[in-house]
């Protein structure tokens, strides 16, 4: 199961970007500062934006899934119920697992833009795609929040996942890191060597590496063992 | 056509006769193809196609219910072709600077910003539908009329969201209403002669009754 990013360019008002790289199963962190071109790759990787040249090759991919920066987009449902219904889930299991406080009878419309982020993200967390593209999955979230959807694709086993954001605090465990610089998609490398070639790296995670401890994960597991180690 | 009040006239006066008969729904085409880069004029393809085979639906029932439904088809296309150039053809500004043109500082530069605010966000409609559909197939559900109801609830809850936190940021910022611009229109010659002609598609729609 592959998905690979033959050269493929796609213009963007006055800029172009151009995504060359091979997507295995795995995690994979894709990072850009905003308005870098994540969500037009995003959606080019799924198919849904076609490259002006070039090419996005699909192997073994069977089912996929897009998370939406925005979670009204996937609205389709009146009330929570509804919506966790939508899904294929019942209500009360989806709302233990998004960790919010709501009646399933209330108007989906009404949860705040954080509580709906968490009950979408809830629900296409637990569906099983092949290929899983999350745009922005952590805009929204508070730090607890942030953290518990962290686990939850940490927990992800099979397929590949592709996180496009550009979070500088939490992260979850990931395999895989890229990034978006100058129009152009980087392939860092797999974890942990992927660190030393990321150009727009966390300050915490620059300050570690510079004192010569090495994260071995991005994790907040990750990070803090790197910075209590007392010698490696 | 760079000229915003020319082309806000031209609109007016080609609506008119593209409603008024069917001779000046056929004048405004003719103006639509000499006047207009037609690939350019015509945005969102695939919203002004659900568009006219709406109004193809409608004209097949009013054919059967013994109305004259290809005069309301060839009519209503002249308009939708018309409201397409106007919508391509729009630079962000234009409403704004010929509505005070128009209307003065206070009512011209408020019905302005209202025209302003209002393409603004439909050019985002246009995405957010886009997303929505995507985000409503891969659920399993088949894409279909049905499919527009949760849509529109959406997109209707997020303009009002929008215009709610937009009337709050002008309040904020000290905005009580009214306000100028001072912008220098250039009429060229060319659209001065397409501004004529849209007269003369205005004449054609009405000498008939005449």
């Amino acid at each position: 199961m592959r998905l690979e990013l033959d050269y493929a360019i796609t213009p963007r008002h006055s800029w172009s970007l151009e995504a060359h790289g091979i997507f295995e199963t795995g995690i994979h962190l894709v990072s850009g500062d905003v308005g870098s071109g994540k969500s037009t790759l995003a959606l080019m990787m799924a198919g849904l934006h076609a490259p002006t040249s070039g090419a996005v090759i699909r192997e073994g991919i069977g089912s996929m899934l897009v998370s939406f920066q925005f979670p009204e987009f996937h609205v389709t449902g009146l009330s929570v119920a509804e919506e966790c219904a939508s899904w294929g889930f019942e209500p009360e299991t989806v709302i233990r697992q998004a960790g919010i406080d709501v009646l399933p009878e209330i108007p989906v419309l009404s949860l705040s833009r954080g509580e709906l982020k968490r009950l979408h993200l809830a629900c296409i967390l637990s569906r099983e795609c092949d290929l899983l593209l999350l745009d922005e999955p952590f805009s929204s979230l508070d730090c607890p929040a942030k953290e518990e959807v962290c686990r939850q694709i940490s927990r992800r086993s099979g397929g590949i996942t592709v996180i496009f954001t550009h979070e500088q605090t939490i992260f979850p465990e990931i395999d895989h890191l890229w990034e978006i610089s100058g129009g152009n998609l980087v392939d860092c490398g797999r974890m942990p060597d992927a660190l030393l070639h990321w150009k727009h790296a966390p300050p915490l995670v620059r300050l570690l590496i510079e004192k010569g401890r090495m994260p071995v994960s991005l994790t907040p597991e990750g990070l803090q063992e790197a910075a209590c180690r007392t010698r490696d | 056509m760079q000229d915003p009040r020319l082309r806000l006239a031209c609109a007016l006066l080609l609506s008119l006769a593209a409603f008024a008969s069917i001779a000046g729904a056929g004048a405004v085409f003719l103006w639509w193809l000499v006047f207009t880069v037609r690939q350019k004029s015509i945005r969102h393809g695939r919203a002004i196609a659900a568009a006219f085979l709406l109004f193809v639906l409608i004209a097949v029932v009013m054919i059967y219910s013994g109305s004259d439904g290809l005069s309301y088809l060839v009519r209503m296309t002249a308009l939708l072709l018309v409201g397409a150039w106007v919508y391509a053809d729009t630079r962000p500004g234009d409403f704004l600077a010929t509505g005070v043109w128009l209307g003065g500082r206070n009512t011209g530069f408020e019905l302005g910003m209202t025209a302003e605010m209002a393409m603004g966000m439909a050019e985002g409609l246009f995405d957010d539908f886009s997303r929505i559909r995507i985000a409503t197939v891969q659920k399993g559900v088949v894409w279909g009329p049905r499919s527009l109801l949760p849509a529109g609830r959406v997109l209707v809850r997020d303009a009002l969201r929008r215009a709610d936190e937009t009337a709050e940021i002008l309040a904020v910022r000290g905005y009580r209403g009214g306000g100028t611009v001072c912008t220098s229109f250039v009429a060229l010659f060319p659209e001065i002669i397409a501004a004529l002609c849209a007269v003369a598609a205005c004449m054609v729609a009405i000498f008939p009754r005449w």
